[in-house]
């Protein structure tokens, strides 16, 4: 837009039958600006937004935009106040071209009808090169990495020209180093463009690194708002989670001498292997590697997703090669994939069912449903994975995001069937400060309450390997390149993986893509 | 951080009932409109709201609710069948080829027989082997059709008399017929809202693969679903080959995959699977019937009410797609 001015938001309210998600808040968005909008799941952030992007439409307060005072936007009148919004689930689709995708609504034709192939190739390059960033806009889509999906958005927003750029929850489905490429290239945005970046997180120590403006939002107020140079660690998690305990957050230490759970044999997956590896009762295994280093195929073959290739597998000394996810659920393997919308959450259901699903069975009587047992059996699970709201009636679409991802947690960590090795990528996905380390606490009770019981995780983020897990395994490329100790710090694992990452980058084109 | 648990049932009894209230007058349309309907049709025509009449709408009901139960839960979980109409015809000239030699239960096996081959086929077809449900039961459409006129190439009537005692006559009151579809609507209610099998066919409805990855077994459920509609077809067939005392192949149930697929979507079960009720099910296919009684009383041509028939179609797509806009937007 012509000239940049604030996006000033002053005594925004929304409520929802009753249940007030966003109380009198007032926050101003300067262009120019990284502001991080923190909170804890369910704090009213995406609400917030889109009460931005002309999503939601508030039920009192004002949006003033370009001088304009708004009771709330539509879409296009968002369109045209000059505000972009990334949303955390791709819009772009698979089977298009980047180019496509970018123009995509907007095509640019010769003589008003055909579409301009060639114009749309040379405009994305302009546009990726602006963006200093590296891909072919003649691909599809569907053949990208996450994070370069996450750009090609970045690059149809700005193609608007836009004075604001939302992005909510930008990085949680990142490695390591795409969240750095994006994070440079969103303050760069900002700074040079002199664009207001409004970006939501739950990975704190990337708001130290680039906001210039932090705000806080719990149950729908905000607590404050701070320059971001002021802060420290501490502060930011205190401010969010106030009641968090973090007194045990130290990895526990192990007994090398427990029985085996699993034991892979020169095991091969689709991408990964051979891999020899003893997991035994206790263990909380993490498996660290960058974006293609093959964690979630070797995740997803162990829980019988994807046949293996090659090798054997034991589990508590019984051979183990499930043909099915259903026979790895059966045989007490279960996988919580990466990917919650596509792959976990079924949206139009409700909470209840969402959790009860697979373990429907387990609360019938005489084969037919009891609600009563139902509603007990969701009841306890809820307060176990602290959901909020509890209301098991609700669609599982109208939870947070990190409620959501409590769903499918309270899905297989409950007392309903046993289950013996869970298997979790990415597990604390949009998860908040305060309920990730109340997941920890509770995946660490998950393998001391009973005996034969281990974790097996993958994640990007080594401070979540670093705090979780009691064994780690370090992945590139497809190869465990070893197995280190925790406690040796997180640049040192960073160092591990990214000492044999120039040879890896080439083949994490395409990789990690479900099908 | 926990609601206390009054507040959280208080709180979610006053937010169901101020849920949204444009989309649960929506939820009323249908009864509404069968009512308007009746009334309508009422003024019109003497004839309509007589006992005999009203018995003859819910007769003819019956075989296209026994066809609509099954498929309405075969949408559900995001499947379609084109072929029952052939089914339906396949099943009802197997049957007769028996009863015409007075072998009434083995003509009864030979229609379920045929019914469930017929699934068995769409199903494996579709969940095993990977192919699309829509190319598929076209297929099966148009060879269920062939198979039927083959063996009907001697008509085939005159059925012994339990028969067709069974497909004119009443218990207590109530057609047969009307029984078996009484008894089949009971048995999808049973399916879909008392068994977990249920909620795991919505579950493949609204997302297939995040099925699979839970654990359900996806390929038995859709299989499991093209069985019942293949069986719930061949019920049908064998009803309306007792009733009509014949079992003309090349007619029978022509045209009831459009007739069904229609009271189904009018029944707010939509295309995209993952929601529906049957009872809602039930309303569509009467609210159909009592259209098609109503036009038949009223003198329309075959061809106009053919057009009604169609708008009926597109006019449910359209409710449809309100109702989701309005859920979206709340
Ligand atoms: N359409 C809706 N209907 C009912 N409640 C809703 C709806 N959308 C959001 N909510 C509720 O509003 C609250 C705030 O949700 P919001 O998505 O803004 O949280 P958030 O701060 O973005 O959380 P997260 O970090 O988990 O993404 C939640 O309690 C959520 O359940
Ligand atoms: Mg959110």
């Amino acid at each position: 837009m012509n000239q940049p001015a604030s996006v000033v938001i002053s005594d925004l309210t929304k409520s929802y039958g009753g249940n007030t998600v966003l109380d009198h808040a007032s926050v101003t968005f300067s262009p120019g600006r990284v502001h991080a909008l923190l909170g804890p799941n369910g704090a009213g952030k995406s609400t917030l937004l889109g009460c931005l992007s002309g999503a939601v439409q508030p039920d009192s307060g004002t949006i003033t935009c370009s001088g304009r005072a708004y009771r709330g936007f539509t879409p296009s009148e968002a369109f045209g106040a000059g505000i972009s919004t990334i949303y955390q689930h791709f819009q772009a689709i698979d089977d298009l071209t980047v180019a496509d995708n970018i123009y995509l609504g907007a095509e640019l034709r010769r003589g008003g009808v055909m579409i301009n192939s060639r114009a749309q190739l040379a405009g994305a390059s302009a546009l990726f090169e602006r963006l200093g960033v590296d891909i072919d806009p003649r691909a599809t889509v569907g053949s990208l990495s996450v994070g370069q999906r996450q750009l090609v958005e970045i690059a149809k927003a700005l193609r608007h020209e836009p004075a604001t750029l939302i992005l909510d929850e930008p990085t949680s489905a990142l490695s390591q180093t795409e969240s750095v490429l994006l994070l440079e290239l969103v303050t760069r945005l900002a700074h040079d463009l002199d664009i207001a970046v409004i970006y939501v997180t739950h990975l704190l120590h990337e708001v130290l690194t680039v906001a210039d403006e932090v705000t806080v939002l719990r149950d729908g107020k905000i607590v404050w708002t701070r320059p971001g140079g002021d802060l420290d660690m501490q502060t930011l998690v205190t401010t969010i989670s106030p009641d968090v305990d973090d007194s045990e957050l130290i990895s526990q230490s192990r007994d090398a001498s427990n029985a085996a759970v699993l034991e892979l044999d020169e095991f091969s997956s689709g991408f990964t292997g051979p891999l020899t590896v003893t997991i035994k009762e206790g263990d909380i295994v993490g498996v660290f590697g960058l974006l293609g280093s093959g964690r979630s195929d070797l995740l997803e073959t162990i829980s019988g997703v994807h046949p293996r290739r090659a090798g054997h597998a034991l589990l508590h000394g019984r051979p183990y090669n499930p043909a099915s996810v259903r026979s790895a659920i059966n045989a007490g393997v279960a996988l919580i994939p990466s990917d919650r919308s596509t792959m976990s959450i079924f949206g139009p259901m409700t909470a209840l069912e969402n959790v009860l699903l697979p373990r429907w069975p387990q609360t019938t009587r005489f084969l037919l449903r009891s609600k009563d047992n139902e509603s007990k059996a969701f009841e306890r699970i809820a307060l176990s994975v602290q959901l909020k709201p509890p209301f098991p009636w609700q669609s599982a679409e109208r939870f947070s995001g990190g409620n959501a991802q409590k769903l499918v947690v309270g899905r297989w960590l409950n007392d309903l069937a046993p289950v013996s090795v869970l298997v979790l990528d990415e597990p604390t996905q949009g998860i908040d400060v305060g309920s990730r380390r109340e997941l920890y606490r509770l995946l660490r009770s998950f393998v001391k309450d009973e005996p034969g019981r281990a974790v097996i995780f993958a994640s990007s983020d080594p401070e979540e390997i670093e705090r979780l897990a009691n064994r780690v395994l370090v992945l590139s490329d497809g190869v465990l390149i070893g197995e280190v100790e925790p406690g040796l710090g997180e640049d040192a694992l960073l160092g591990l993986v990214h000492s044999r990452e120039g040879a890896s980058i080439k083949r994490t084109i395409g990789e990690e893509q479900y099908e | 951080m926990n609601e206390p648990a009054t507040q959280t049932g208080a709180l979610g009894f006053f937010n169901r009932q101020g849920a949204d209230p444009i989309a649960r007058m929506l939820g009323l349309f249908l009864p509404l409109a069968t009512i308007l309907l009746m009334v309508l049709f009422a003024t019109q025509s003497d004839a309509f709201l007589t006992l005999a009449n009203l018995r003859g709408i819910t007769l003819q009901s019956a075989a296209t609710i026994v066809l609509a139960v099954p498929t309405a839960l075969l949408l559900m979980s995001a499947g379609i069948d084109l072929s029952i109409g052939s089914t339906v015809a396949v099943a009802g000239v197997m049957a007769g080829i028996f009863w015409q030699q007075d072998l009434i239960w083995a003509g009864l096996a030979a229609g379920l027989a045929a019914g469930l081959v017929i699934g068995l086929v769409n199903g494996s077809l579709v969940s095993l082997a990977g192919l699309n449900p829509i190319v598929v039961t076209l297929g099966t459409l148009a060879i269920g059709r062939g198979i039927a006129q083959v063996f009907a190439d001697n008509p085939i009537f005159d059925f012994p008399e339990p028969v067709v005692a069974f497909g004119a006559g009443s218990t207590l009151e109530i057609p047969n017929l009307v029984w078996v579809a009484i008894v089949v609507v009971v048995l999808g209610m049973i399916v879909l809202n008392r068994l977990p099998y249920g909620k795991h066919l919505i579950a493949v409805g609204v997302n297939e693969r995040a099925a699979y990855l839970a654990g359900l077994r996806v390929k038995m459920i859709k299989l499991s679903l093209y069985v019942a509609t293949g069986l719930g077809a061949a019920i049908a067939g064998i009803m309306l080959a007792a009733r009509f005392n014949s079992a003309p192949g090349g007619t029978l149930g022509v045209g009831t995959e459009l007739f069904v697929l229609t009271a189904v979507l009018l029944g707010g079960v939509p295309f995209t699977g993952g929601q529906g009720a049957i009872w809602r099910v039930v309303i569509g296919v009467l609210l159909l019937g009592i259209l098609r009684n109503g036009m038949v009383l009223l003198n329309f041509s075959s061809e106009s009410a053919q057009i009604v028939l169609g708008s009926v179609l597109i006019i449910a797509a359209a409710l449809e797609l309100v109702r989701q806009r309005l859920y979206r937007k709340q």
